[in-house]
């Protein structure tokens, strides 16, 4: 079990026991017995919450099924103190009036006359209050049937909603997992300026030497995928390239003319090609790197929208297994990481040449906030010369990181130049108070 | 010094846990004193059948004297007198009658022990539960050391054996949960007691290949060893290894050593290989990943400890305290109550190698620290040392009247069972 937390000089079973209910606890959410389990999937829930089979004229049906209430006609008698001597006969009834006296000689009648008398008076109390407690009952009882009802159509109701936030949840889940997923394949695309990106804007340029880079907002980008929140926040690393081994660009970042076909080029440096191949990118999204990055004075999106239709290219780019330089997509990638990944020494770090090659190069790292401040370690303050211009204006730092070392975050900078047109995620890091959204 | 060991039952064939554990310990005992066993001529603990002769005879160095049983265990009888003392309200004559109904009546056993008590300094009575111990122990109260061997079963709640925990000398507990346990029923704290237990004869190089090539069995397993038995949680065994089958990423299979009294799931990952003898016994642990212990009820697992001895781990009922306690103590199994649970641990062991080697290494310290026999030998003769010091004699209640063994006036023993305190004992030194 790969995640147990034992440490090699003890065990602990309490504490191991208690990782595995966790897991166990965390697959089912509750930790039942079988027993309850079995109990459970024996009741027919669904039998109840099909909304199929609640029937909205139950009600009435059921008051048709119920008929009014009629008190019963319960036996009962009357009885008075001359009833024990009457009789429809008349010379029976002078009889026992006369012997009367006699009969009070030997016993005294009037007790058993009243307790009969009370009795017959109890019986019609009686039959009375059950009536009314009957009536009562069985309107209680509808009552009771109308709220049952009510309830049954409530829960189905409910039932039906919580199957629709399942559904829900499931397609947030498979949207955020395919965002994981093309944010994964985009950590290594590089976005770059021109030369021509930075001059008119030294504001922006200021900014993109303390790596606070973002875009716009409201400036459509190509391609641009909103780096998921919860798992990583992207980091803007604004290493500066010599020019020696940067080819020249065009205004759109497009390489001169004979030098972007093979490898084999003399002089084309480590990255190179990744980098011609965002170029191109660039180029097919909506033109510069710098229109992606909205940097003042680079081209319009519309005169971008002049050399060919984003959408159109981005799916042409997608079908296509391979570029220009003979590589497939994911060889160039995998290129890209590597040259990602690749130590700082592997760069010129000549000064010449990086006071003739101003040009910010942005790469954005997926990486969480314990790694941002990793990018901030003195090994990257032992490369200086490979980040932004040493002469730029420094912006208020929050973060102690010198600016000129490694820019932390930059959440909100694409990570592509040819991203599709979406709208530039808002900063999700904590460490954007200084982030100008211009 | 002459002791006298008491047991139900007695022999090489008897492998019950008490008896075993009596074994042991006579043989044990023998290097440092003259023992004579006390026994049966029973070996089915379910008939009390005679099926040895009276008289003496030796075994494995030890003389043992064996009587006669008055008559068998009767199945409907014994099983209407449990349901009598154990769920209703019920008088001290039916659980008396039920003493006499479970067996092994032996009143010549008895007799020879009221009789010749004085020839002995010591008597070891093994599990309360029975017949001999109940009276033995009465007769000879002077001399008698109790070896309980109790579980947590209704037996523990009858209210005979409340004044036979009181009445005895001293006890030798098999766990802290044992002890726990019956001092909470009886309130005899102030019987001299000691947690013991038995060691075992574990071979110090076991053959795990030659178990594979014996039996033909490849590739990584879990081990049951014991009667195959409903009583033994081998019924829940079953259910849930056919559960933890289901999951793809498991690859233990299941052998099963001992003789069965269950269907056995058709399963080519379940092997059932009958009884064996201890070398291929031990082989079988050795080879096995883990070591299963489902059963509910429990005094003392052998088997457990035996597979601490060898080094390995042992995945355990958490239903049963005992087992449970042991698992803590030790730091070297780990224990399910529920599928899930079964499953988790049994993929914890499986897939995380190093726990497995800590949990049986952490076994091994265990057996060593409180279950080798220098350790047990060592208990007893100091409870033998600190009684011939001790002038206090055991309480004897006296014996209730003709009118007071009647009136039906003891509550049902699985109520009395119910208020006990359970869990693990948490202590680690007993």
């Amino acid at each position: 079990m790969p995640d147990f937390n034992v440490r090699s000089d003890s065990v602990n079973v309490e504490q191991i026991m208690e990782q595995i209910r966790e897991r166990i606890r965390e697959k089912r959410g509750v930790d039942y017995t079988e027993q309850q389990i079995r109990e459970l999937a024996d009741v027919k829930l669904e039998r109840f919450l099909d909304p199929r089979g609640v029937r909205s004229d139950l009600l009435d049906q059921f008051r048709k099924a119920q008929p009014a209430y009629e008190p019963p006609e319960l036996p009962n008698f009357a009885f008075e103190d001359a009833t024990l001597f009457e009789s429809h006969r008349a010379p029976i009834r002078w009889i026992r009036k006369l012997l009367m006296p006699l009969l009070k000689l030997l016993f005294n009648p009037n007790p058993l006359i009243q307790a009969l008398h009370i009795q017959s008076r109890l019986n019609t109390m009686n039959a009375e209050r059950e009536a009314k407690r009957e009536s009562a009952r069985r309107a209680m009882d509808q009552l009771y049937y109308e709220l049952v009802h009510n309830l049954v159509v409530e829960t189905t109701r409910t039932g039906i909603e919580v199957k629709n936030l399942k559904m829900r949840i499931e397609s947030i889940a498979s949207r955020l997992e395919f965002n994981e997923r093309r944010a994964r394949a985009l950590e290594s695309a590089v976005v770059y300026r021109t030369d021509q990106d930075d001059a008119p804007a030294p504001r922006h340029a200021a900014q993109s030497s303390s790596s606070r880079q973002q875009a716009p907002s409201h400036q459509p980008q190509a391609r641009t995928t909103p780096p998921p929140a919860t798992s990583a926040a992207p980091v803007a690393v604004v290493p500066m390239l010599p020019t020696a081994v940067t080819p020249p660009t065009t205004t759109q970042g497009q390489p001169a003319p004979g030098q972007q076909q093979g490898s084999g080029v003399p002089g084309e440096g480590p990255g190179q090609r990744s980098r011609r191949r965002r170029r191109r990118r660039g180029r097919r999204g909506g033109g510069a790197a710098s229109v992606v990055m909205g940097v003042p004075g680079s081209p319009a999106p519309d005169n971008v929208g002049a050399q060919g239709s984003t959408e159109t290219i981005d799916s042409n780019d997608a079908l296509d297994p391979v570029d220009e330089d003979g590589l497939s997509e994911a060889e160039e990638m995998d290129e890209a990481a590597v040259e990602r990944e690749a130590p700082a020494s592997a760069v010129p770090e000549s000064p010449e040449a990086v006071a003739l090659n101003p040009q910010p190069v942005t790469v954005e790292l997926p990486v969480d906030h314990a790694h941002a401040e990793q990018a901030a370690s003195p090994k990257s303050e032992a490369t200086p010369a490979l980040h932004s211009e040493p002469a730029a204006p420094m912006p208020p730092a929050i973060h102690e990181t010198p600016a000129a070392v490694a820019p932390p975050a930059a959440p909100a900078a694409p990570a592509s130049s040819a991203a599709p047109a979406e709208p530039a995620p808002s900063p999700a890091a904590p460490d954007h108070a200084d982030h100008d959204p211009q | 010094m002459k002791i006298a060991v008491v047991v139900q039952r007695y022999g090489h064939s008897v492998n019950g846990g008490a008896e075993l554990h009596a074994r042991y310990i006579a043989e044990r005992l023998a290097r440092h004193g003259d023992v004579e066993v006390l026994t049966t001529c029973t070996t089915d603990y379910v008939t009390w059948r005679n099926e040895l002769e009276a008289g003496v005879e030796r075994v494995n160095g030890v003389q043992v004297r064996r009587f006669k049983v008055k008559h068998e265990r009767d199945p409907l009888v014994f099983a209407k007198r449990s349901d009598r003392v154990f769920e209703q309200r019920h008088s001290l004559a039916d659980e008396l009658d039920w003493l006499d109904a479970e067996g092994p009546t032996s009143p010549a056993l008895v007799d020879y022990v009221e009789k010749h008590a004085a020839d002995y300094d010591y008597c070891l009575f093994f599990s309360y539960r029975y017949y001999h111990a109940y009276y033995g122990a009465k007769a000879a109260a002077a001399r008698a050391i109790l070896v309980p061997t109790a579980e947590r079963d209704e037996t523990i709640g009858l209210s005979i054996f409340q004044p036979l925990f009181r009445g005895v000398r001293a006890i030798m507990y098999n766990s802290p949960e044992e002890r726990a346990m019956i001092q909470a029923v009886s309130g005899n704290d102030s019987v001299p007691g000691v947690v013991v237990g038995v060691g075992s004869d574990v071979p110090n190089n076991p053959q795990a290949h030659r178990f594979r090539q014996k039996y033909n069995i490849r590739g990584p397993f879990a081990v049951y060893v014991g009667r195959i038995d409903q009583n033994k949680g081998c019924k829940e065994l079953f259910e849930f290894f056919e559960g933890y089958l289901k999951d793809p990423s498991g690859k233990l299979s299941l052998v099963l050593i001992g003789n069965t009294l269950l269907p056995i799931p058709e399963h080519k990952r379940i092997r059932h290989l009958g009884f064996l003898d201890d070398a291929d016994k031990f082989d079988a642990m050795a080879a096995a990943e883990v070591l299963i212990m489902p059963s509910y009820y429990e005094s003392l697992s052998m088997v457990a400890l035996e597979a601490w001895a060898l080094g390995r781990p042992v995945l355990a009922n958490g239903k049963c305290d005992v087992l449970k306690g042991q698992c803590l103590r030790s730091n070297a199994g780990l224990f399910y109550e529920t599928l899930g649970e079964f499953i988790g641990t049994l993929e914890a062991i499986e897939q995380n190698r190093w726990l497995a080697g800590s949990l049986g290494r952490n076994g091994k310290q265990f057996f060593r620290d409180n279950y080798d026999w220098p350790v047990i030998e060592r208990k007893y003769l100091e409870m033998f040392e600190r009684l011939k010091k001790e002038s206090r004699m055991p309480e004897v209640d006296s014996a209730p009247g003709w009118l007071d063994r009647r009136r039906q006036d003891l509550p049902a023993a699985q109520d009395v069972l119910a208020k006990l305190p359970t869990g693990p004992a948490v202590r680690r030194n007993g």
